[in-house]
């Protein structure tokens, strides 16, 4: 006997005109669904998401079907994996059932869901269907007994779980009275093929064949009409993250990380700059909040909320989506409340580890545009001498703009006025310049340039802040003002290589500065000098310490810049150990998103929860290679209590003392 | 209501001072300027009582200087001045405070200002004596250092800073000269749709030839850098012996403590 089943076995062919009938009913409902979620989406402003095709269907491939962000926090990420696939499988074999039933034996009598193909596929369908089945009752034993914090409950996660569950019971219950009335009495050894089937049978195989009879009926359509219910519910429950979340991969940013909108301030027609309401935002904003699962992975790493501030990355991508669909006219900034606004340091990890592909950061930055653009609204009365002091003095500490150059006295460094032939300028930012501690760091850069036979310039008092302190505090219009005069400079120097020790210099130089019309080669000193160790310009003699290495957002998170610095410390003759939070998963030092000028007023200090993530790895000294977070550990060490545990030291520090060999 | 606000534009005060050419005055290079402190406060006064006002007063904002003052008019303009009126004079440092008063008062005459904002002093000259003299060249009401002000009915309420920390409230009839002090309020960051519409708005310039009728009745004979004193002494070590050392210090150094 061939290895097969009969389709429609006990229902008949007579379910097929009122199967496909309610078919395409629920599938109306779930497309109308979305038709009514489109018209709220497009709100937004325009924004285009279609170029590069082959990019993004690549995407979705990667991270839908292969469930590879999913799969970044293992535990969940891997029961919900698990499900995925094994719902995958049993929408596949229903797919091929309803193709050889009703399309290709009907139209051209062939059937190949027999032989080695039809046991291949029973088991398979089996299999997938029991994996789908516990890996749910996995999700739900975390969700409804484990209760991790922060994951919130809904109504729509009792409907999701208990629909889901039932059709997948129903499915094995259908499947096994099927098999009690057929292959368990009449050809066991198929049966061995459906094992899950065959066990639920078991017990059915003693009822009479009429009640059998009339038992799958019944249970073939209640289970029938759940997986309707099932396709019309998605666009009105979390389910509809099916098609939201998939699509979210369709439309990722292509720009590189971190690239923020550059607003044409020449444009007279403009009367709105960032975002006050949901038309000021883009459709990809909006549809972001319905892309959102409420996984709680952004929330769970974001700093600000860690030490008690008012910012859920989270919350406030919900928050959109709620004025977005229920209340379009309301304020977004007064619905996200200020204080969350301002407290964010657009570290990314929110962004990084978003399953959904959500984007984050730019939104906060867009509500923070509108506080500072439209409002002339500060973080804070600090915030606001800050950037009075950029205004002036080309730096947010106010002192003279022509002091800038000072700490090279001395040293073996061109200004770039007097002598402008040099291998790279080094671009040297506020804090190097002018903070005392982080001079150093721009001295000991020097030095390793020397001993390399780099000829360094610098622009000295021709240089102002990066501005990107002030853009990320939304204030654009001052932001511009600043990267046109040092364009103008850089420019008219004829530069080929700029190098920073800044990783923010480095990422608004290199990558936002091209928006304004610089194209130049920046480098960060930390790939820089690497590159100066491998090609043997630069010798070092390595010398033993314990030390712990911070990533700094802009470095790593941003530029994915991780192995690079590890890699020259290691060289220098140091140990690494490891914190708890680090590469992509770094804990913010406290000072991006321009909190490097704010006070931290809400909630415990940020820097000092990293100094103790330091502190905990026993290693003596905390390497960082960048002047804010070196100035936030500095701090960070003295109010955290560290003092004598703990020393924060830049890389450059580091190989400037063992320089030789 | 026509309401005229008189700014200057000063150095940052945290910039390397050099004495210039003329040994009267500093050099300008190497300099960062900025709209004089307690003129932002005489603009964001203007500009409140402009929009309390229904918006109906009109603005006018003034200032004397060489060309680089114009960011300061172009500023007062976005915090929402309606006009601006450069007085171009590359000379402003030789004048004294009565002709550069009187430059102000030739200019404002005949134009039926009925209120004259201006800061209590410059960050750099420091005369404090702009203002009052403005306002007795042309017969105004006067009140200067205000860290309040109220208008209602042709009358203005303004809470003066005295000294000893006392305070004074008195009332006084337009037209006035009123001078304005830290804590009057704080001035506005200005937005970007007004720093764009500030490029619209008029920008009159007059060399200050048109209105300088007066001489000088000073004139500044040495511009110097103070004497380098001592630098301060840090004490350290236990909390006793510093304070033995201190009291030896002040009894040594003072006659604080005898």
């Amino acid at each position: 006997m061939e290895a097969t089943r009969e389709i429609y076995w006990n229902v008949g062919h007579g379910v097929v005109w009122p199967m496909y009938v309610f078919s395409f009913i629920a599938m109306a409902v779930c497309v109308y669904g979305f038709y009514r979620r489109l018209v709220v989406y497009r709100q937004g402003k325009r924004l285009n998401r279609f170029d590069r095709l082959r990019v993004r269907v690549n995407l979705v491939f990667r991270n839908v079907l292969a469930q590879t962000r999913v799969l970044r926090v293992l535990g969940p990420g891997f029961i919900h994996a698990l499900f995925f696939w094994g719902f995958g499988f049993l929408f596949i074999g229903t797919l091929l059932v309803m193709a050889q039933a009703d399309i290709f034996q009907p139209l051209f009598g062939v059937v190949f869901l027999k032989g080695t193909f039809y046991k291949l596929f029973s088991l398979v369908l089996d299999v997938a269907g029991l994996v789908a089945l516990v890996m749910l009752v996995g999700l739900q034993v975390r969700r409804f007994f484990a209760k991790p914090e922060g994951l919130e409950t809904i109504r729509d996660d009792y409907v999701v779980h208990a629909l889901l569950f039932t059709i997948l019971a129903t499915g094995f219950v259908v499947e096994g009275v099927r098999m009690a009335a057929t292959e368990i009495r009449n050809n066991p050894n198929l049966s061995l093929y459906s094992p899950v089937g065959m066990l639920v049978g078991k017990p059915f195989v003693g009822m009479k064949l009429d009640a059998l009879f009339l038992t799958h009926k019944a249970l073939w359509w209640f289970h029938f009409f759940l997986a309707m219910g099932f396709i019309a519910v998605i666009p009105f429950t979390k389910l509809r993250h099916i098609f939201t979340t998939s699509a979210n991969y369709l439309f990722t940013d292509l720009a590189p990380k971190g690239t923020i909108s550059t607003i044409n301030l020449e444009d007279e027609g403009a009367a709105q700059f960032g975002a006050a309401k949901v038309a000021d935002l883009t459709w990809k904003d909006i549809f972001d909040a319905d892309a959102c699962t409420s996984c709680k992975r952004c929330q769970d790493r974001c700093p600000a909320f860690a030490t008690g501030k008012p910012l859920s990355p989270m919350k406030m991508v919900k928050q959109i989506g709620e004025a977005a669909f229920s209340n379009p006219q309301a304020g977004l900034i007064e619905a996200v409340s200020q204080d969350a606004l301002w407290a964010c340091t657009t570290c990314r990890a929110c962004q990084e580890i978003c399953p959904a592909n959500i984007e984050h950061v730019n939104k906060i930055l867009e509500m923070r545009r509108n506080l500072s653009l439209m409002e002339g609204v500060f973080a804070g009365d600090e915030v606001r001498t800050a950037t009075s002091n950029v205004e002036v003095n080309g730096n947010p500490f106010g002192l003279a703009f022509a002091a800038r150059g000072e700490w090279a006295v001395g040293l073996d460094v061109k200004v770039m006025e007097q002598d402008s032939d040099v291998d790279i300028l080094y671009f040297v930012g506020c804090y190097a310049s002018f903070d005392k501690r982080n001079r150093e760091i721009a001295r000991n850069f020097i030095k390793i340039c020397n001993a390399a036979r780099v000829r360094v310039g610098i622009l000295s008092k021709e240089e102002k802040c990066c501005g990107e302190p002030m853009r990320k505090l939304g204030n654009e219009y001052l932001y511009q003002m600043t990267a046109a005069e040092n364009i103008e400079r850089i420019k008219g120097y004829g530069v080929k290589k700029i190098v920073t020790t800044c990783p923010h210099c480095f990422n608004t130089l290199g990558r936002d500065y091209k928006d304004l019309g610089l194209e130049l080669d920046v480098e960060h000193y930390s790939t820089f000098v690497h590159g100066l160790i491998t090609s043997k310009r630069l010798k070092l003699k390595p010398e033993p310490f314990e030390f712990t290495y911070h990533d700094s957002c802009y470095l790593g998170r941003y530029m994915d810049i991780f192995d690079a610095p590890r890699a020259i410390l290691t060289t220098a003759g140091g140990r690494l150990t490891e914190m708890a939070k680090s590469g992509s998963e770094s804990f913010c030092c406290g000072a991006g998103g321009g909190r490097i000028v704010a006070e931290e007023k809400i909630g415990t200090r940020i820097n000092v929860e990293r100094v103790k993530m330091a502190e905990a790895t026993g290693a003596p000294l905390l390497v960082s290679n960048c002047p804010f977070c070196l100035t936030m550990f500095e701090d960070g060490i003295k109010t955290g209590d560290c003092e004598g545990k703990l020393k924060a030291l830049d890389l450059a520090e580091i190989i400037a003392a063992r320089i030789g060999g | 209501m026509k309401i005229l606000v008189c700014i200057k534009q000063v150095p940052d005060m945290e910039s390397r001072f050099k004495v210039n050419n003329s040994g009267v005055w500093y050099e300008e290079t190497d300099l960062a300027f900025r709209m004089n402190e307690y003129d932002e406060y005489a603009v964001e006064q203007a500009v409140q009582l402009k929009e309390q006002s229904g918006n109906a007063p009109d603005v006018t904002v003034l200032s004397i200087g060489p060309g680089r003052v114009v960011e300061a008019l172009k500023k007062a303009l976005a915090m929402g001045c309606d006009r601006a009126v450069h007085i171009q004079d590359d000379e402003y440092y030789l004048k004294d405070s009565w002709q550069i008063a009187s430059i102000i008062a030739a200019y404002a005459k005949d134009l039926n200002f009925d209120l004259i904002f201006t800061g209590m002093q410059s960050q750099d000259r420091g005369s404090a004596q702009v203002g009052v003299t403005v306002a007795e060249l042309l017969g105004f009401s006067c009140a200067t250092t205000l860290v309040g002000f109220a208008y209602g009915g042709n009358v203005i309420t303004a809470k003066r800073e005295l000294e000893g920390g006392l305070k004074s409230v008195i009332k006084l009839r337009l037209p006035a000269v009123v001078t304005c002090q830290l804590g009057l309020n704080t001035p506005r960051y200005p937005t970007l749709p007004n720093i764009m519409k500030a490029k619209k708005k008029e920008m009159l310039t007059h060399p200050v030839a048109d209105f300088l009728k007066e001489g000088a009745h000073s004139a500044t004979e040495r511009f110097y850098l103070p004497a380098k004193k001592g630098g301060g002494i840090l004490l350290e070590g236990d909390v006793n012996d510093m304070v033995d050392r201190l009291v030896e210090i002040l009894k040594e150094k003072n006659a604080v403590v005898r």
